[in-house]
């Protein structure tokens, strides 16, 4: 798993995130987020665009990083995610907690 | 599992009475003819639960409860007092030395058998539930870190105890359990719980997260289901309340997904709720497949969570299959020429599978299934059961399994 984070305008950090997200890449993926948030960045879009599974830890991650940034008056959205992992997302009714944007633009949108 | 009772009477008539009595209820029956000897068998193999006899020659009752309390080994073993009727002073002076309950001389044999149920239903669940307790609070040491070993294998041994050891019988329906596990601590997990004569709950639920933790909220939730599903209706509201406890009481990364739901023999009907796990299939005699998708949110993630019951009629040779996401997400094996044992085990049949556009390269998939259970449904629950590991091993080029694995297999007779 590779992922580059860009900080875009209205201080939204977007994560582009590739590769499957399992095992030990998801503790990189929940310190990377983990640090989005310590410096202050709770606008999050994690793009899950060249993601082809994610794991249940993985989701965990993404629930914790979720609560705190609404606890810090921000948000996280979902951008684009594939197949097995929107499966995933509504099998776990995830997909009902979490807003999911198609482009980078509407999640962005999501912001304003 | 067969829990041990210790019944202790200077009357060896009662003795053999008791032990005649609990016997054929499952558990295993020692006795103990006076007080010194009762302490002495307790401490040597400390049993489930002791039924006491008050009034004893040389030592009474309450001076056993004494000394078991004094003992480590034996202090936290429940016990039963076997009073004269109308000795309310004996009640309360024995509730008081921490006696758990008492049964009043001359008793009815079903009294005893519902109160040592009782007493076993409520102790159960502290006593699995204590050695969890007592390692998560251990610190880091080196000692710790022994110990914590130590802990793992006691939770581990805890978790088989807990699973039952083969799917109840049940008249009328074939049932068949799989459980697979990858490390020594599993995260999946399932249970059978009777209701009454026609109704039984059953749940398969997978813990997410690691170790531990994981080891301990898989206990939780099954003892808070245990309990639970005799005070609540209907499924959707038990998992409102597991889904509350959770919450409330761990991280939100610390979460399960699990259904749960009554089996009821006498109405032929499945009602359940699903909270966030894969959903299980409905194999139909006249429709195929329906996927049972009523339930709610994943558990102990969000307090706000709700849950939806749903009903489904079984009819005759129908199938009910509950599985977990080891089994969804087994991996495909490598391609063809990377792995010299792939001549045997894949073969022609999978690329038909594949033609649902289900790339080889990816995961097993609901999908495939629920082909695997449609070309099987024929087959007995634990030969189906069977057919879905190997078209796992076909699938992915291996009998290992990196994930956990759990599968419930219900077929009702034809």
């Amino acid at each position: 798993m590779n992922f580059d984070t860009t900080i875009g305008e209205e201080n939204i950090s977007t994560l582009h995130v590739e590769g499957k997200i399992l095992g030990n890449a998801t503790d990189t993926f929940r310190k990377e987020m983990e640090m989005q948030l310590q410096t202050g960045h709770d606008k999050l879009v994690v793009d899950l665009t060249n993601v082809p599974l994610i794991d249940s830890s993985a989701l965990g991650a993404i629930v914790t990083t979720l609560k705190s940034c609404q606890e810090s008056g921000g948000k996280l959205v979902l951008l684009n995610p594939q197949k097995a992992v929107q499966e995933v997302l509504e099998v776990t009714h995830l997909a009902t907690v979490i807003e999911i944007y198609d482009t980078e633009e509407s999640a962005r949108d999501a912001f304003m | 599992m067969a829990e041990t009772i210790l019944v202790v009477d200077d009357d060896l008539d009662i003795l053999e009475l008791l032990k005649m009595n609990l016997e054929p209820e499952g558990y295993n029956v020692r006795t103990a003819s006076d007080g010194d000897s009762a302490v002495q068998n307790a401490r040597i193999d400390p049993p489930d639960l002791i039924l006491l006899d008050v009034m004893m020659p040389h030592k009474n009752g309450f001076q056993v409860i004494e000394e078991l309390k004094d003992i480590e080994e034996t202090k936290s073993v429940p016990v039963i007092l076997v009073t004269a009727r109308g000795q309310t002073e004996d009640k309360v002076r024995g509730l008081d030395t921490g006696a758990d309950d008492y049964i009043t001389k001359p008793f009815d044999l079903r009294e005893v058998t519902a109160r040592v149920e009782a007493v076993l239903g409520r102790t159960r669940p502290i006593k699995y539930i204590n050695p969890l307790m007592r390692a998560m609070g251990e610190r880091f040491s080196e000692e710790g870190l022994e110990q914590l070993a130590g802990h793992l294998q006691a939770a581990a041994a805890i978790q088989k105890k807990l699973l039952p050891e083969q799917a109840p019988s049940l008249d009328g329906y074939d049932i068949a359990t799989l459980l697979q596990s990858s490390t020594s601590v599993s995260g999946d997990f399932y249970d059978f719980i009777p209701l009454s004569e026609t109704q039984i709950g059953i749940v398969l639920g997978d813990v997410k997260g690691n170790g531990i933790p994981a080891a301990l909220l898989m206990v939780m939730i099954r003892t808070a289901l245990r309990l639970l599903c005799h005070e609540e209706d209907t499924p959707a509201l038990i998992l409102k309340r597991i889904n509350d406890l959770v919450a409330r009481d761990t991280e939100a990364d610390l979460f399960a997904t699990m259904i749960y739901g009554i089996l009821d023999t006498e109405t032929s009907t499945f009602t359940y709720s699903n909270g966030g796990h894969c959903y299980p299939l409905h194999w139909n005699t006249t429709r195929n497949i329906d996927v049972l998708k009523t339930g709610g949110m994943l558990i102990g993630a969000f307090e706000e969570a709700t849950f939806t019951t749903g009903t489904c009629l079984l009819a005759p040779g129908d199938i009910l299959v509950f599985y977990t996401d080891g089994i969804t997400e087994t991996e495909a094996g490598d391609d063809p020429g990377s792995d010299g044992n792939h001549g045997v085990s894949k073969n022609p049949e999978q690329s038909d599978v594949d033609q649902d556009g289900i790339p080889t390269d990816t995961f097993y998939g609901g999908d495939r299934l629920a082909v695997c259970l449609s070309k099987n449904a024929a087959l007995s629950a634990s030969a189906l059961c069977e057919a879905v590991v190997n078209d796992l091993a076909l699938f992915s080029g291996s009998t290992q399994t990196p994930d956990d694995r759990a599968l419930i297999v219900i077929k009702r007779d034809v």
